[in-house]
C-alpha cells in the first residue's frame, strides 16, 4: 500500500505559513500582534512559519509530483501532511484564538482575586487545542491526506512529558518539609488506588479506571499524558479525564476560598490543602491568590505541595504499568511476571523525564536551586541598586507598614539598596501584592525584586517547546475524539472524579486541621 | 523496518498474541520503538537548547 496522496494540501499549508511568516515580518500584522497582545510572540511566529512553512512547500511538491512507491520513505514521508495539519490548527489556536479568548475574558475585569474568566475556566492553549480536534474531526473529518500524520500527536506528547524534568531541580526538595511529602504521597496513592478500585466496582474499562486514576492523583494534564500510553488509554478516556479535572478545579476554586475563611485557615494550612485537594496547576495558583490577594505566603506553600505531586509521577505510572497488565492478563487467565512487565511496559520516557530532572538538578540549565526556571540571585552590579532618591522615597513610606516581618524586610532593603535575601524576596513580593504603599514605591518594589529574581533562558527555552509539544500533541488528540466515542464512553468517569475529589477535598481538610500548624 | 513489514505498522504483539491496534495514536511499530524516539527527540532538543540558548 502506498500512503502518500497526490493532494496540494500540504503545498497550501506550506505556502500560507510562508505568507504569515513574511506578513509578520514586514508588520503587516501589526495591529492585530497589539490587540491580541502578543508582541512577545512575534519572533516564534516569524521562525515556526518560515521553517514549516518551507518543509510543508518542499514535502508537499513531492506529495503532489513526485514518485511515490511502497516502503519507509512513503510511509514516514506521508505523515508530514497531518503533522502540518495539526501544527497549522495548533498555531492559530496558541497565537490567535487562545490570546483571543484572553482579551475578551481580561475586558470583562477580574472575577476572582486578580483571576479572569479564562483562567478561571482554565480556557487555554491546551483545552482549546482538544476542542479545535474535536471540532475538526466532528464538523469537517479528517481528510485522508492528513490520517496517517495524525497518529504523530502522541509522540509529541511523549517528548513533552520527557522535557518538563527539566523545569524541576532536586534543590528544591529541601524546601518540602516531611509532613508535606507524607500527606501528598497519601493523598496521590490514595486517590489512584480509590479510582483504581471504584472504575472496577463500577466496571469501567481499565484503561480509562487507569488514565483517571493518574489524573486525579498526580496533577491533571501532564499525569493524564504520561500515563495514558502505560494503560493504552483512547483519546477520548484522555479527554475525558481532562476534562474531569478542569471541571472539579474550577468548582474548587471557588469553594476552598470560601470555606477557608469560614474556618478562618492560617495561610500555611489554606495553601497546603490548596496543594493537595485541587489537581491543576493553574487552578491551585488561582484558589491560592484568591485566599490572600495581598501576599504570597499561600500561594508558596501550594507551589510546595505542587512540586511533590509531580515527583510521584514516575511512582503511579510503575504502579499503573503493573496493576494494568494484571488485570488484563487476569481476565485472559495467565500468570503475570512483575520482574517481566516492569522491563517491558515501564516507559522509557518516563525515565527521560527522570534523566532531565537529573540533568537539571546539575545545573546545567540554570541555577541548580531553580523551580520551573526562576532564581534568586543577589549579586548585583551598582547599576541594578536602588538609587538615593529611591530609598528615601522607601523610606518616607515605612510607617504604613503594619506586619512587623514586612517592615524589616524592606529596612534591609533600603539599608543594603538591593533584596538581602530570598526570604525577603517574599515579604517584598508580598508588601507589593498588599497595596499598602504608593504606586511610586510599589514600582520601585517591582524593580529590585526584579533585580534579584532571574528568568533562566535555556528554562524559558525548554517551557516554550513543551508548550507547543502539548498544544501540537492535544490538538492531534483531539482529532481522534468522535462524538460517538464520548456517547460510549458515558459519564461514569465524572461520577468516579467526583467520589474521589471530593473524599480527598474532606480527608486532606481533616488532616490539615488536625496536624498543620504554621510550619511545614 | 523494512519495506515488507512497513505496511504492518499496526500489528502488536503481546505474549503470543498477534493483533492490529487500530485506533492507536502511533505511527510506530511498538510503544517501545515511540519512546525511543521521543526520548532522542528530547535529548536532540536538550542538546539544542544547551548549545544555542544562553
Amino acid at each position: 500500500m502506498v500512503y502518500t496522496k497526490k493532494h496540494p494540501a500540504l503545498l497550501i499549508m506550506g505556502v500560507l505559513l510562508v505568507a504569515l511568516a513574511a506578513a509578520t515580518d514586514a508588520g503587516l500584522l501589526d495591529g492585530i500582534v497589539e490587540y491580541l497582545k502578543i508582541g512577545k510572540k512575534t519572533g516564534e511566529m516569524t521562525g515556526m512559519s518560515y521553517f514549516f512553512g518551507i518543509v510543508g512547500v518542499l514535502v508537499g511538491a513531492w506529495h503532489l509530483w513526485g514518485k511515490h512507491e511502497e516502503g519507509n520513505l512513503d510511509y514516514y514521508l506521508s505523515s508530514v501532511a497531518g503533522a502540518i495539519f495539526i501544527l497549522f490548527i495548533a498555531m492559530i489556536v496558541t497565537w490567535f484564538a487562545a490570546p483571543w479568548i484572553a482579551v475578551i475574558s481580561k475586558s470583562m475585569g477580574p472575577v476572582m482575586a486578580d483571576k479572569y474568566l479564562h483562567d478561571v475556566l482554565g480556557l487555554n492553549y491546551v483545552v482549546i487545542g482538544i476542542l479545535a480536534g474535536i471540532i475538526t474531526v466532528n464538523v469537517f473529518k479528517i481528510p485522508g491526506w492528513a490520517e496517517n500524520g495524525v497518529r504523530l500527536s502522541r509522540l509529541g506528547l511523549k517528548t513533552g512529558v520527557i522535557l518538563l524534568g527539566t523545569l524541576y531541580s532536586l534543590a528544591e526538595l529541601v524546601y518540602l518539609g516531611k509532613l508535606s511529602v507524607v500527606m501528598i504521597g497519601f493523598f496521590v496513592l490514595g486517590s489512584v488506588g480509590l479510582v483504581l478500585y471504584l472504575g472496577g466496582r463500577r466496571k469501567i474499562p481499565n484503561s480509562m479506571g487507569g488514565v483517571l486514576s493518574a489524573g486525579m492523583g498526580v496533577c491533571g494534564v501532564s499525569a493524564t499524558v504520561a500515563a495514558a500510553p502505560v494503560v493504552q488509554a483512547k483519546p477520548t478516556e484522555i479527554a475525558y479525564t481532562i476534562g474531569t479535572i478542569l471541571i472539579w478545579g474550577v468548582g474548587c476554586m471557588f469553594l476552598f476560598p470560601v470555606i477557608g475563611h469560614v474556618l478562618n485557615l492560617g495561610h500555611i494550612q489554606f495553601g497546603a490543602w490548596a496543594g493537595t485537594g485541587i489537581l491543576n496547576s493553574a487552578q491551585v495558583a488561582g484558589a491560592a491568590l484568591a485566599y490572600q490577594p495581598d501576599g504570597i505566603e499561600t500561594l508558596k506553600v501550594a507551589e510546595i505541595f505542587n512540586i511533590t505531586r509531580v515527583l510521584f509521577l514516575p511512582i503511579i505510572v510503575l504502579w499503573l504499568a503493573i496493576w494494568y497488565v494484571r488485570r488484563e492478563e487476569s481476565a485472559a487467565g495467565t500468570q503475570v511476571n512483575v520482574g517481566r512487565v516492569v522491563i517491558e511496559k515501564f516507559p522509557l520516557f518516563v525515565l527521560g523525564f527522570i534523566l532531565m530532572f537529573a540533568l537539571s538538578s546539575t545545573g546545567i540549565f540554570a541555577p541548580a536551586q531553580h523551580y520551573q526556571g526562576k532564581y534568586f540571585d543577589n549579586k548585583l552590579a551598582e547599576s541594578k541598586l536602588l538609587t538615593a532618591e529611591e530609598t528615601a522615597l522607601l523610606s518616607a513610606e515605612i510607617s504604613k507598614i503594619q506586619s512587623p516581618s514586612r517592615a524589616e524586610a524592606l529596612a534591609r532593603l533600603i539599608e543594603g539598596r538591593k533584596i538581602a535575601n530570598i526570604d525577603d524576596d517574599a515579604e517584598i513580593r508580598g508588601l507589593t501584592n498588599s497595596r499598602v504603599l504608593s504606586k511610586e514605591a510599589n514600582d520601585i518594589l517591582k524593580k529590585a525584586h526584579g533585580a534579584v529574581y532571574h528568568t533562566a533562558k535555556k528554562v524559558a527555552k525548554f517551557r516554550q517547546w513543551i508548550t507547543w509539544l502539548f498544544a501540537f500533541g492535544l490538538t492531534g488528540l483531539g482529532m481522534q475524539i468522535t462524538g460517538a466515542a464520548m456517547r460510549q464512553a458515558g459519564g461514569q468517569p465524572l461520577v468516579i472524579g467526583g467520589i474521589v475529589g471530593t473524599l480527598k477535598a474532606v480527608l486532606s481538610l481533616i488532616v490539615i486541621l488536625l496536624f498543620v500548624k504554621e510550619t511545614i | 523496518m523494512s519495506e515488507n513489514n512497513s505496511q504492518n505498522i499496526d500489528l502488536q504483539k503481546e505474549g503470543k498474541a498477534t493483533f492490529h491496534r487500530g485506533s492507536a495514536l502511533s505511527i510506530f511499530k511498538s510503544d517501545r520503538a515511540e519512546d525511543l524516539v521521543a526520548l532522542v527527540c528530547a535529548l536532540l532538543i536538550a542538546l539544542g537548547v544547551y548549545v544555542l540558548v544562553g
